[in-house]
């Protein structure tokens, strides 16, 4: 026997296949693109009794035609040589139609055998299977699995392994369409014999005949076959004038007659009880009054799952990222290569970090995903919105990725593929950069909370998401009436029976995707932290303008407080037990001290104390501050954002801004980080104080509200676009929807500030 | 679409999908040819001849959930309304 195959696994779309697959296969899985299409391909590995088989996951169809890129997909798939066995996953439970695409697969000739899997669900159904009969029909073994039990898979592996064997003699399957088709597909069938198509020899003629006289486009494009065209139109002429009948779907009632007979023959139903939970369950999910509410209300839940289950966990990493920071730090002494230490630890560890904290947050978000699409509650989600999403060009199938945007835009437009309207998938694709995506939030979190008052902040981040939602919407209706006018494809979706979802494909599924996020952490988040953390040092500054270091020492000496005073500090009451300890140790008032108002009642001499503390506090600070500046203007960064300021100017940005903004181009986790580079508050993150404290002292809340709006509409981050360019297999696209993007961004914020200013809004601190 | 009768569609019994109330079971007759979905329909057993079941409407609109072959499926109603049906039975049986 031989040492390797070729197993392709071809089924319908629900029919539990993948189930199959991730059974079979494990972990040991390989997830890519099939070249210029959107289609996804799987293949996976495994050994059964020391063989090698290489699993084609092939995406799931109702039929071997050509009406949607899957199925074009599983054609060239089957067509080519090279695939020694099908295995054909049907749906037990509607065998009828399940098996619609069993009599194509059968007409190809290439040994095939049938899963009738859910054999459990079929069994409660009351469905009895004549399996000899059908065999003979098919040409086929069967086996009757349940794809997710350890149990069901294990019929399927024995199955399989006896089938292998024996390749050389399966069946021959007996479909006939009747005297007249089968007499008219024989003489098209002829013609192609004669032809002789040295790429095609290994399937027999018969298949091509029946796809030629049913005008399928991908058999019709087969420039070899364009001999028998003639042909075929004499046969079709012939069979309309006997029956009458419409020739691009005379193929398929016959094909459906032929199962009738055969299910008549083979299948008997001893009780009537099919799906009744399932049905029930919908009366309430899909209601026309209650369903709103409820996918709202399930929409909540798992934003709430993904925010505040994975809360801790963040945690976890943070700290796991601070430690990794402190133990590189005291590890590496200072004097050894300076450089590379504080690019490792403050560029790398910390950006890196930074990105990896929301890790748990991607994950938990589609481990939630997962449940509501394995469950079969996602094409019911899409059921309920259609009508909504319709009136802004979209599609009840746009909804589910829209709402994947807000945690991150990239599974986000890997979701679309659900979408098979090609112009409704483009809309959809070029509005969801819109969505505000996971990694803009720490933006937000820093910002907010530092310029509005308490009362308005929720208020603000609120506004901030719905702006972007309503601008994609807008421009997915602009774009409908504009670029892609005209009539899209018919539109069908399935609702399948709600079924439990199995723990190990959840995991896989959140796996999946959690790996994407991984990778664009590893890469272009560690190469743009790599690049900004230099571009932020060099070159470095020798001369200032003025001896700093001299004159931040003589302003500390002059800061110092004497014996004297410090007893007056210490009577005074000002300060508590552990903040006079502080005081005493470092002979002045540090500004961490001073942070809030100081009662001291009537103490006039110590209240004269600390106002002169606080008067050299600040100037030490400044001296500190425009030290820091003078070396950073002198950066590469520096340079870049003091030239592209005047073209940032009007939309309220000086140089600081400007320059994190286009590192944010790159992925927007960069920019608190580089905003606290810039403001020498070494590894910020959104909850620092200090930073915020800079941020007040140097914006207006206009300015702070323009930062925000911009980095809500411009793209997301480097690996959108890149996923944008695969998905619309286009860098044109891509490149016009990035531009498009920034100068929508740059018109938003341009109106927003020159009106504030204006108007006086926000020009001034508020609350 | 300019539908003018109502009343006396129902006896003579012949209408099309997008019209039939939920509930209703109702058997396919034909498929209007200039149907965009002719194949699509076709591959999934919205054949002349199929019996339906009317399941639902979706809460804004737009979408109808049809029972075809024990699967639901669901369909735009402005393709829904080449699909011409013939009523089996009367609704809530």
């Amino acid at each position: 026997m031989r040492k390797s195959f070729r197993i392709a696994l071809a089924g319908n779309p629900n029919c539990g296949k993948t189930c199959i697959f991730n059974s079979l296969t494990g972990a040991r899985q390989h997830v890519g693109n099939y070249p210029g299409v959107t289609v996804e391909s799987k293949s996976g590995s495994f050994s059964l009794d020391g063989v090698d088989i290489e699993l084609i996951d092939l995406p799931g169809v109702y039929s071997l035609s050509s009406s949607s890129p899957e199925e074009a997909v599983v054609f060239d798939e089957l067509t080519k040589k090279g695939i020694d066995l099908i295995v054909n996953v049907v749906d037990s439970t509607i065998l009828q139609r399940s098996m619609y695409l069993t009599t194509q697969l059968a007409e190809l000739h290439i040994p095939m055998l049938l899963a009738f899997n859910m054999s459990d669900d079929a069994k409660k159904n009351g469905l009895l299977f004549d399996i000899g009969k059908l065999e003979k029909y098919f040409g086929s073994p069967i086996v009757q699995t349940v794809g997710n039990t350890v149990n069901g898979v294990k019929l399927l592996k024995d199955k399989l392994a006896e089938t292998l064997q024996k390749l050389d003699d399966h069946g021959v399957p007996m479909l006939s369409y009747g005297a007249d088709f089968d007499e008219a597909i024989g003489a098209v069938a002829g013609v192609i014999d004669k032809l002789s198509v040295e790429r095609y020899k290994h399937i027999p003629a018969r298949f091509f005949a029946i796809k030629l006289l049913e005008k399928d486009s991908c058999v019709m494009k087969i420039a070899d076959f364009e001999p028998a065209w003639e042909e075929v139109e004499v046969q079709l002429r012939h069979l309309r004038d006997k029956h009458a009948i419409e020739a691009d779907t005379f193929m398929a009632d016959r094909r459906y007659a032929m199962l009738s007979g055969a299910c008549r023959d083979a299948i008997s139903c001893t009780q009537e009880k099919r799906r009744e939970i399932s049905d029930k369950i919908d009366l309430v999910l899909t209601n026309k009054f209650l369903g709103f509410p409820l996918f709202l209300a399930i929409m909540y839940v798992t934003f709430w799952f993904t925010f505040i289950c994975a809360d801790p966990l963040m945690g976890y990493i943070e700290g796991f990222f601070g430690w990794l920071g402190g133990v590189a730090g005291a590890c590496w002494s200072e004097e050894t290569l300076p450089f590379l230490r504080s690019l490792v630890i403050d560029g790398i560890i910390a950006g890196v970090g930074g990105v990896i904290v929301f890790l748990p947050n991607i994950l938990f978000l589609f481990f939630a995903i997962a449940i509501l699409e394995e469950s079969g509650y996602m094409s019911r989600a899409a059921f309920v919105m259609d009508g909504v999403m319709r009136r802004f060009g979209l599609q009840g199938k746009s909804f589910v990725p829209l709402v994947l945007g807000f945690g991150c835009t990239v599974p986000a437009i890997m979701a679309t593929r659900t979408i098979e309207s090609e112009r409704d998938r483009k809309i959809t694709i070029m509005v969801l950069p819109l969505m505000s995506c996971g990694a803009r939030l720490p933006i937000y979190a820093l910002i907010i909370p530092a310029f509005f008052a308490q009362k308005y902040q929720a208020f603000t981040m609120w506004l901030i998401y719905l702006i972007g939602v309503l601008v994609a919407l807008i421009g997915a209706r602009i774009m409908k009436s504009t670029l892609f006018k005209g009539d899209g494809e018919v539109y069908l979706m399935e609702l399948p029976p709600y079924r439990m979802p199995t723990m190990k494909s959840l995991l896989l599924h959140m796996w999946d995707r959690g790996r994407m996020y991984l990778q664009k952490a590893g890469t272009i988040i560690l190469l743009t932290s790599i690049i900004l953390y230099i571009c932020n040092t060099y070159p470095e500054k020798q001369e200032f303008s003025q001896d700093y270091d001299v004159a931040i020492a003589e302003a500390q000496a002059a800061n110092e407080l004497n014996d004297l005073e410090v007893a007056v500090l210490e009577k005074s009451g000002c300060f508590d037990a552990e903040a006079v300890a502080q005081i005493r140790e470092e002979r002045t008032i540090a500004p961490e001290l001073l942070e809030e108002d100081i009662e001291c009642g009537n103490n006039i001499l110590a209240a004269a104390i600390i106002s002169k503390i606080s008067k050299g506090n600040e100037e030490i600070a400044a001296l500190e501050n425009a030290q820091q500046a003078e070396m950073l203007e002198y950066t590469v960064s520096g340079r870049v954002g003091k030239t592209l300021e005047p073209f940032f100017r009007p939309i309220g940005f000086d140089w600081k801004i400007t320059t994190a903004t286009i590192g944010a181009l790159a992925a927007k986790e960069v920019f608190v980080a580089q905003m606290g580079i810039l403001y020498n508050e070494g590894e910020a993150d959104e909850e620092s104080e200090g930073l915020r404290a800079q941020l007040v002292e140097n914006y207006t809340p206009l300015q702070a509200f323009c930062v925000m709006l911009f980095c809500l509409l411009s793209i997301p981050c480097l690996a959108t676009l890149a996923i944008i360019k695969r998905e619309l297999n286009s860098w044109k696209m891509a490149v016009i929807e990035a531009g498009g993007l920034f100068v929508l961004a740059y018109v938003m914020t341009f109106i927003v500030y020159q009106l504030g200013l204006l108007f006086k809004i926000g020009t001034t601190m508020l609350g | 679409m300019e539908e003018k009768c109502c009343c006396a569609c129902k006896s003579s019994s012949e209408m099309s999908l997008a019209e039939l109330p939920i509930g209703t079971r109702a058997t396919i007759v034909g498929i209007s040819s200039k149907s965009r979905g002719r194949k699509k329909f076709a591959d999934i057993g919205i054949v002349p001849g199929t019996e339906l079941l009317i399941e639902a409407h979706a809460p804004f609109g737009g979408l109808i959930r049809v029972k075809v072959m024990e699967t639901s499926m669901a369909l735009h109603r402005d393709d829904a309304a080449d699909i011409i049906m013939k009523e089996t039975e009367a609704a809530n049986a």
